[in-house]
């Protein structure tokens, strides 16, 4: 056990979407005013902060939070792709648990450019010229692996989608908010087989924030505070998968998956299980990612997950309620900010606070993110 | 005397991944490291092996020869400086020397298959600024 238990006093967050009249700057600062709000405290309490961004400029998080008084705290700008907003908890919880501060904020927030990201930005050139730098190959390529070892179907992968749709109509924070049926998603274009476009997240724009506390000091502050169980990070292994900018892996060796590893690092210092946790809020780059995710978390064997799906498991009413806010598939995906988005949600429903889409008696949540360079973060939050 | 016709420089898509000379297509190959302490081969020449950070490396010429791991259809032109045209298959070739590569493939998008045996293919895939052709690798149907 930790000598200091931290805590999230308040938590914000801007919707995420596409919002041409605001620069990332407004956005950012819009959901660290509702975090201070929530928290009921001012900018000048907070010690250290923590931005956690991709694709905006240098020194993003001076420059959003700054202009809210030029307190003289650390700034730190943080970057792991896909994984950013779990690397800058994961640093604020480092910076709290060693004594250095008592409270700290961190942000995700994000501004990306329409369409496909920038291939340089995740690919190698000779990958780029190639052609082999369309963001959900590599998922496509697993998906197909997967279908061949262990029956997975494509009707599997529709039924994730259908479910994250059906959930995200409940959450005002998501950028699409529609139900789809399932024909509807089987008959999406192809983007990658057998990944159809109903089936992929996209990447847009956003904000989520935090106030961590040591247990000590939120007492004068906050009457529902939620624990900060548990915030790991780790990169993925040799030949644990095949994520970008891979160009090969072993054919001899095959390791733990990132989300199996970095999850079980989390499950032993939060010292529960799966079994222990009423909501996921999952990586779903695309629909087939959450079913890896599912086998990878430990919620069913090795290649049973699209029973899992079958029998309904990770729907709202299921035994592991999984993206009950539509996902990154519904919310979108603005990379920096999407793992605070998860972490908002789950602070949400850990306190009853969720409406529609609220998962009864909610006690323990895990948030989850992937992406490049095989970066994986998990933050498990308790009330 | 008779004046032969200067044949076009050719360079590799990348440094470090295809064997050289590039004068006969037919005889290129991709280059492994074989790694001395444990035995795992990566792609290209490199000069540590990700599996143990041994740095006694050997470098080999890999089979043309593979098997289709898994796959994809790449249905959009992919983003950024593409060189190709789509719809173009995407794999991973798995090879003798223990290593899955991951290629574009040639032949029928309609009749890939997990397990099918593929072999590999240098070719020029643009030319370049200086009027250099530009050799790049796919993997085709035998």
């Amino acid at each position: 056990m930790k000598e200091r238990e931290i805590v999230i006093i308040g938590c914000g967050m801007h919707k995420f979407g596409r919002f041409a009249d605001e620069s990332y700057a407004d956005i950012g600062r819009e959901a660290i005013r509702m975090a201070l709000q929530d928290a009921g405290i001012s900018w000048k309490d907070i010690q250290a902060a923590y931005c956690s961004t991709m694709y905006l400029p240098a020194t993003s998080g001076a420059r959003i939070m700054r202009p809210l008084g030029a307190t003289g705290i650390p700034i730190c700008d943080v970057e792991a792709a896909c994984a950013s907003g779990g690397v800058a908890m994961r640093q604020a919880m480092l910076g709290l648990e060693s004594g250095e501060y008592d409270i700290a904020l961190v942000l995700g927030v994000e501004k990306m450019p329409r369409g496909f990201m920038d291939p340089l930005m995740l690919y190698e050139r000779w990958q780029v010229e190639m052609g082999m730098s369309t963001n959900p190959s590599y998922w496509a390529m697993r998906a197909r692996r997967h279908m061949y070892e262990h029956g997975t179907t494509e009707l599997h992968i529709a039924k994730v989608a259908h479910k994250s749709h059906r959930n995200s109509v409940n959450n005002p924070y998501s950028m699409y908010q529609k139900e789809f049926t399932l024909d509807e998603i089987l008959n999406s274009p192809l983007v990658c087989d057998p990944i159809r476009l109903l089936e992929i997240c996209a990447p847009n724009e956003g904000a989520a924030a935090v106030i961590l506390c040591t247990k000590e000091k939120a007492r004068q502050y906050s009457q529902k505070p939620v624990t900060v169980a548990a915030c790991t990070h780790t990169i993925t292994l040799y030949s644990a998968d095949f994520r970008v900018p891979l160009d090969s892996m072993s054919a001899k060796i095959l390791n733990p998956g990132p989300t199996e590893k970095t999850s079980k690092k989390a499950y032993e210092v939060a010292g529960i299980g799966p079994e222990d946790i009423n909501l996921f809020e999952v990586q779903d780059t695309d629909c087939f990612c959450e079913i890896e995710i599912y086998e990878e978390l430990g919620l069913c064997p090795l290649g049973d997950a699209g029973k899992l799906v079958d029998e309904g498991v990770t729907e709202i009413g299921g035994k592991y309620p999984v993206n009950v806010s539509g996902g990154l598939l519904c919310k979108g995906e603005p990379v920096g900010a999407s793992h605070l988005g998860q972490v908002v949600e789950i602070v949400w429903q850990l306190r009853n606070e969720a409406g529609k889409r609220q998962v009864k008696g909610a006690k323990v949540g895990l948030a989850h993110v992937l992406g490049a360079g095989g970066n994986c973060a998990v933050t498990i939050l308790k009330t | 005397m008779m004046v032969e016709k200067p044949e076009k420089k050719r360079i590799p898509i990348r440094e470090r991944l295809l064997s050289k000379p590039l004068s006969r297509l037919e005889d290129v190959r991709l280059l492994g490291s074989k790694c001395k302490n444990c035995g795992e081969v990566g792609l290209g020449e490199v000069s540590s092996c990700q599996n143990c950070a041994g740095e006694d490396l050997e470098v080999i010429h890999l089979s043309q020869n593979g098997k289709l791991w898994t796959y994809t259809v790449i249905r959009n032109s992919p983003p950024g400086d593409f060189k190709g045209k789509v719809p173009m298959g995407e794999g991973l070739v798995e090879l003798p020397e223990g290593i899955r590569v991951k290629s574009p493939l040639g032949g029928d998008i309609e009749k890939l298959e997990i397990g099918m045996d593929l072999k590999f293919t240098a070719y020029p895939l643009y030319e370049n600024e200086n009027g250099e052709e530009v050799i790049a690798f796919r993997f085709d149907p035998v």
